[in-house]
């Protein structure tokens, strides 16, 4: 976590720097890239949740898939704060600092969250897909 | 701009309601129901209404599904419909209408939908609007308007919510003989759900505090951040059991601590008496506290109100739960 | 760049739309749940993307951090409800089974 927070300190640092220069450029196209980068993961996790046979399967597409979007489109927000600010002063930081502890939180809680399905899933004892049965 | 996507959630929000209305089975509801929470903060949040959203937050992701779960899992969750039960429902039926008539009797001495004239436009706004900033120094204005303008109002919420905790923890309490295998049906409890909930926990009560404390100048307030608070609390009683919970926050220092928190409120209400004062007016208290006077009696109230509601949440999930046993429980 | 921002969350709001498809078919309950679950990490994307649209982030940040704090929780107690009661199908036409449940 205090990893993360140099590293919102170094990418305010760089903007602030090199104010309109390169390095801004360089951002914006990086802001877009996850962005969309978030949006393609987040559609395949929606065509797994919508697709795939069985629980199990969908709980795969839908633990990963789903964490690793938000992440992406979460961290494209922070760049996004930093880089769009007319000047970047504490509250701009702060922000951007607390978007990056929302993607630690969600690290953790997501997959617990996930987790947390498959052990119901397991006491429920939902049967596995096997190969010829009919999607359920 | 952002009218396309208030068409979105305009679409979406009702689709997500009458699916919840349709589903026959209360836990699936239930569920849908949390989407449904979901959603509606974002409908909060595009019409500028951040402490709503805030609320609608607090309380629909943590609370208000596990409120649900904890009661389905001590009753049923299948509705049994009985065509023959009539008398019952036209009982229902008789109080609702009555009841509704009597409510819509007293809407005709509210002044109309908008009226310019309406004592709440003519004067009362204009002068929050204009004026709260100068008189208190608290920049958010649902904060003043909650805590200072109209704290009376705010301190009987605040014993509404110390009611619910009581009379759900008296009509559910049970004195049960203390049962040693109590602790067994935690036992096989994943290592991974318990060593992320201990991870998190501290963050949630860190940020319960900041809510509370930073109520002044962002979204938040008392009843959010004492929301967040009971939301700690009842993590821990879940992952950890019932029991560690206790050992946290054991019951009788709960009831309390809940009535401790509308004493601070109407307590620190009830000094101006003392001083030739009215019923909560802070401004007495600017021989101490200087022109920042009525910012600091708010943030005490604000205290006051978030542990009222920390205990009152965490009183109700155990009395619910455990099905007034306290004893074991999700 | 906001335009970006703003069919970012148009798209999710879509997708979302398609989830509302698991949820009225999902045989089971926690087949619901997961919808759900997606849905409210998504919201904490959009809640942030609307912030930067309306330039307030720093106003809807403690919304989105409150959610991404609590938002497990719903799905951890809904999880542990299935050990007490371990029929995830729900039936509600068979009068035996109903009493059986609890």
């Amino acid at each position: 976590m205090i990893i993360n927070m140099v590293l919102v300190g170094l990418v305010a640092f760089g903007t602030t720097v090199t104010h309109g220069g390169p390095l801004h450029s360089v951002f914006n196209a990086l802001v877009g890239v996850l962005l969309i980068a978030g949006l393609l993961f987040f559609l395949s996790t929606c065509v797994g949740i919508l697709r795939f046979p069985d629980f199990y399967t969908r709980l795969n597409a839908a633990g990963k898939g789903d964490t690793l979007s938000t992440i992406l489109m979460l961290v494209a927000c922070a760049l996004m704060v930093i880089t769009s600010a007319h000047h970047v002063d504490r509250t701009v930081v702060l922000s951007a600092i607390k978007i990056i502890m929302i993607v630690n939180f969600i690290f953790i809680g997501s997959p617990t969250a996930t987790h947390a399905l498959l052990e119901a899933a397991h006491w429920s004892e939902i049967k596995p897909w096997k190969r010829n049965d009919p999607p359920c | 701009m952002l009218i396309a996507i208030e068409v979105g959630l305009l679409i979406l929000v009702p689709c997500v309601a009458f699916v919840a209305l349709w589903l026959r089975d209360l836990m699936s509801a239930v569920i849908v129901l949390g989407a449904y929470s979901f959603l509606m903060c974002l409908v909060w949040t595009g019409m500028g209404a951040v402490d709503v959203a805030f609320t609608e937050a607090a309380v629909g992701a943590g609370v208000s599904t596990v409120f649900f779960i904890a009661v389905l899992f001590n009753t049923t969750r299948n509705i049994t419909f009985n065509p023959l039960d009539v008398s019952s429902k036209l009982v229902a039926l008789v109080a609702c209408l009555g009841f509704g008539y009597v409510l819509l009797q007293g809407v005709s001495d509210l002044p109309d939908w908008g009226d310019p004239y309406s004592p709440v436009n003519a004067g009362v706004s204009t002068y929050y609007i204009e004026n709260a900033y100068a008189d208190t120094h608290v920049p958010n204005l649902v904060t003043t308007v909650l805590a200072d303008y109209r704290s009376v109002d705010t301190m009987l919420e605040t014993t509404v919510v110390l009611i619910a905790l009581l009379g759900i923890f008296m009509i559910l309490k049970k004195d049960r003989p203390a049962q040693s295998d109590s602790s067994d049906t935690q036992a096989h409890d994943s290592l991974i759900i318990r060593l992320s909930a201990r991870f998190i926990a501290p963050f949630i009560q860190l940020f319960g505090l900041y809510v509370v404390a930073h109520g002044h100048h962002s979204p938040g307030g008392g009843f959010q951040g004492g929301v967040i608070l009971g939301t700690g609390l009842i993590l821990m009683a879940m992952s950890m059991g019932m029991a560690s919970a206790k050992r946290l926050l054991s019951i009788p220092r709960m009831i309390i601590l809940a009535a401790v928190g509308v004493l601070i409120y109407a307590g620190w209400g009830a000094v101006p008496l003392v001083y030739n004062g009215y019923f909560l007016d802070y401004s007495v208290w600017e021989s101490v506290f200087g022109s920042m006077a009525r910012s600091h009696s708010m943030l005490i109230v604000e205290i006051g109100v978030a542990l009222t509601v920390m205990c009152g949440m965490y009183g109700i999930y155990m009395s619910l739960v455990s099905d007034g046993g306290m004893q074991e429980g999700l | 760049m906001m335009g970006l921002f703003l069919v970012a969350a148009l798209v999710l709001l879509a997708f979302m739309g398609l989830l509302l498809y698991r949820i009225v078919v999902g045989p089971t309950v926690i087949d619901r749940l997961l919808a759900v679950n997606v849905i409210g990490t998504k919201s904490i994307v959009i809640l942030i993307i609307m912030g930067i649209l309306f330039d307030r982030v720093a106003m809807f940040i403690d919304i989105a951090l409150a959610y991404g704090l609590l938002n497990f929780i719903a799905s951890l107690a809904a999880a542990k409800y299935f050990r007490k009661h371990k029929k995830i199908h729900h039936v509600s036409t068979m009068p035996a089974e109903v009493s059986h449940d609890h």
